[in-house]
């Protein structure tokens, strides 16, 4: 039931040549699509940025993409490039700060359940330290002076929004939001607008 | 980037204008435009910039970013608030470029909590005396709307006719009706068709876009940026954009005589007779800590205030695609004063849809959900739906803003804000889930999960009557200083049961007005 709504791969892609798209949307999606992953980190050491890129893959596991929407790459870009969502807690420290903390906790949590690093564990393993970041219980200095279960909300937010920003997302959750050029006018319930597509798993009669 | 101004009048620096403007929104923007058709001279200071939203804004949430106050404020409290995307603007228009274009007035009673519960703090003006700028208002923005509004004093209808119900607009109406709880088609300052006023000019019908949050490119919703600022700017007043406010100069009488502001790095002063600080409630109590003026009370920065906003959403059977039209298109204020409530005030339904992005992120930070149940949940996000409250809360002296020790990009002190909701505001927010679970299940729900929330910055600059315990007076005078007044959310003394946006308006123009009268 839930697969439902995924649009046939391409859809998004090419929805945003057409003239349903603005040409201020299109430009920003182009752009975003066209980013190439980033394989020197300008943020996180090396060994940082393999253990954030193990934890995005837990985060929002991709394994149908041979060329996953990069994660790691876009979270070390925006640490890199200083933005900030204009708030924080006031109990946690700095964005940059709270990250390299929030990465080297996550090791120290491995380490004290498996003694081993994050990235040399099986999925299952991961998941496990993963959950004991974000109920608040992991093992650590780190976590003494850091509250897990705030580390996880503002990591977990962040990445998910990046990841959905991205035109692969759109078509996964069958979204087709940015194409509004024209407005919409068939907005009540189980409306579709002639010129939105159709879902894949319903144009295969899977329902 | 088109020039959005191309026959703005200018003033010299240091010629002495009869008025500088901090801030542009729905506190600066009015009293400008009526300032200037009085024949002052007129200058506006704006810390963002002045886009073209036709060329300037695209459908995608993480561009449109541009558009929220992002120099970091620090969150403490029982219940910490978010800033940024959930309630702070910048640029001409101040944060309505990102509001929903909900304008339901305030009723009568809103301004008497104290009056009738005992509680919170009443207001030293009423209803009546806002009531005309509502009238004047909801012509003037060209607020869409039903013809017979249920609730509150009888009024003549909106001028324009509702926008049409998006699907959770019809998921709420269906589920209210097994309740016998009444619903009406809300007001929303956004055009159901297009519409004129001199001025401004014609603007065009909204195209359900669903994106006011993250901005409207096409003018239908009336921020100030297409509504007061083009009649100022008509009138001879001056809007500078990118320009960050950060002192005063004062005469020896503690009178100011200019404003000093920081533009592309560069310090500079513009000479003025009267100062008018609308920069919202967290940056214009920040610039008046910073610059140690109009607290003889040591009131500014305490009574800060953010609406009870829980939300509910549940996943529809039918398909909702909940990013179409205007977000919040009915309404019911059957709750405004509960008959069961076991608290003060009151508050209101709305229907609500949400873009992408948004509910992804809401997902993940109320949930927590992660992996592939977080994957599966956002391919049902077709099929959400959402009913959120705007719900009183009453001023408590432990919430407030004050200047931390860390400073920001700018060498200035960041602010810190502690929230925490009071037993009021829980017990408000566990009646408002009961009315909203129950009407989700009327109307079909299924997997429904709540998203406690907290909305708007309201107080800190509180008005009152006397000097002892608020920051200005009726006429949103500073009691301190001869010629400076605030005049936006934070000079409300309590919260109010309503969207604030149509007040702050009210409240700009009656201080306009006032002014003008001497």
């Amino acid at each position: 039931m839930a697969a439902s709504e995924t649009y046939a791969p391409g859809t998004v892609r090419m929805l945003i040549e057409s003239d349903l798209v603005t040409p201020a949307t299109r430009a920003v999606l182009k752009a975003r699509l066209a980013v190439p992953p980033v394989v020197e980190p300008r943020f996180f050491s090396r060994d940082m940025f393999g253990t954030i890129g193990a934890v995005c893959d837990r985060l929002i596991p991709q394994p149908e993409r041979p060329r996953p929407v990069d994660l790691p790459g876009a979270l070390d870009t925006r640490l890199a490039d200083g933005a900030s969502d204009g708030w924080r807690y006031a109990t946690m420290p700095p964005d940059e700060e709270m990250h390299r903390m929030g990465m080297t906790g996550i090791d120290q949590a491995a380490a004290a359940i498996y003694d081993r690093t994050f990235i040399e564990l099986p999925t299952l393993e991961q998941d496990v330290v993963l959950r004991g970041v974000q109920a608040g219980t992991a093992s650590g200095s780190i976590w003494a002076e850091m509250d897990g279960a705030r580390y996880f909300e503002e990591l977990l937010s962040l990445v998910t929004e990046i990841y959905y920003a991205h035109p692969l997302a759109s078509e996964e959750i069958g979204t087709v939001a940015m194409a509004d050029a024209h407005g919409w006018q068939a907005i009540g319930l189980n409306e579709r607008e002639t010129h939105e597509p159709v879902a894949a798993a319903r144009m295969l009669g899977a329902e | 980037m088109r020039d959005p101004t191309p026959s703005m009048r200018s003033y010299s620096p240091s010629e002495s204008v009869d008025a500088v403007v901090i801030g542009t929104g729905a506190g600066g923007a009015p009293l400008m435009a009526r300032l200037a058709s009085g024949g002052l001279s007129v200058v506006a200071l704006e810390a963002g910039r002045h886009w073209s939203p036709a060329d300037d804004f695209s459908t995608d949430e993480f561009d449109q970013n541009k558009l929220f106050w992002m120099d970091e404020r620090l969150s403490g409290g029982g219940d910490p608030i978010a800033f940024g995307k959930n309630n702070s603007g910048i640029g001409v228009g101040g944060s309505t470029l990102h509001y929903t274009a909900y304008t339901p007035r305030a009723q009568p009673d809103d301004f008497a909590l104290r009056r009738d519960f005992g509680v919170g703090a009443d207001w030293p003006i009423g209803y009546d005396d806002l009531a005309p700028y509502y009238d004047a208002l909801e012509r003037f923005l060209g607020v869409s709307g039903p013809e017979h509004y249920p609730w509150g004093p009888s009024r003549d209808p909106y001028p324009l006719q509702p926008l049409p119900l998006n699907a959770p607009a019809q998921l709420m109406k269906r589920g209210c009706a097994a309740l016998g709880i009444r619903t009406s088609p809300a007001a929303n300052a956004a055009l159901s068709g297009s519409y004129y006023q001199d001025g401004v000019g014609w603007r065009s019908a909204c195209t359900n876009r669903g994106f006011c949050q993250a901005g409207c490119s096409t003018g239908a919703k009336a921020s100030m940026d297409v509504t007061f600022i083009p009649l100022a700017i008509g009138a001879g007043a001056e809007v500078r954009s990118e320009c960050f406010a950060t002192g005063f100069e004062r005469d020896a009488g503690g009178a100011i005589t200019a404003v000093i502001y920081v533009n592309q790095g560069v310090e500079q002063r513009q000479r003025c007779r009267h100062v008018f600080l609308c920069a919202g409630a967290v940056e214009s109590p920040r610039l008046l800590l910073i610059n140690d003026l109009a607290n003889a009370s040591g009131e500014v920065g305490r009574n800060f205030m953010a609406h009870t906003g829980i939300q509910l959403w549940g996943r529809f059977a039918e398909e909702v695609r909940p990013f179409k039209g205007i977000p919040g298109a009915l309404i019911s204020e059957d709750t405004h004063r509960p008959r069961d409530a076991d608290f003060a005030g009151g508050y209101l339904l709305q229907s609500i849809g949400v873009m992408p992005l948004t509910y992804a992120g809401q997902v993940a930070r109320g949930r927590g959900l992660w992996g592939e149940p977080l994957r599966a949940h956002m391919r049902d996000y077709n099929h959400a739906a959402g009913i959120n409250i705007l719900g009183d809360c009453l001023p408590h002296a432990q919430n407030k803003l004050v200047l931390s020790d860390e400073l920001d990009a700018r060498g200035l002190p960041k602010p810190l804000i502690d929230f925490t909701n009071g037993d009021n505001e829980v017990a408000m927010t566990a009646h408002a889930e009961r009315v909203m679970r129950d009407i989700w299940s009327a109307a079909g729900a299924e997997e429904v999960w709540a998203f406690p929330r907290n909305a708007h910055t309201i107080g800190t600059c509180r008005m009152g009557t006397d000097p002892d315990d608020a920051v200005v007076d009726v006429d949103c005078r500073a009691f301190d200083v001869p010629n400076l007044s605030v005049c936006d959310n934070s000079v409300f003394p309590s919260a109010l049961a309503a969207n604030p946006a149509l007040t702050i308006m009210a409240v700009s123009l009656r201080t306009a007005d006032r002014f003008l009268e001497g």
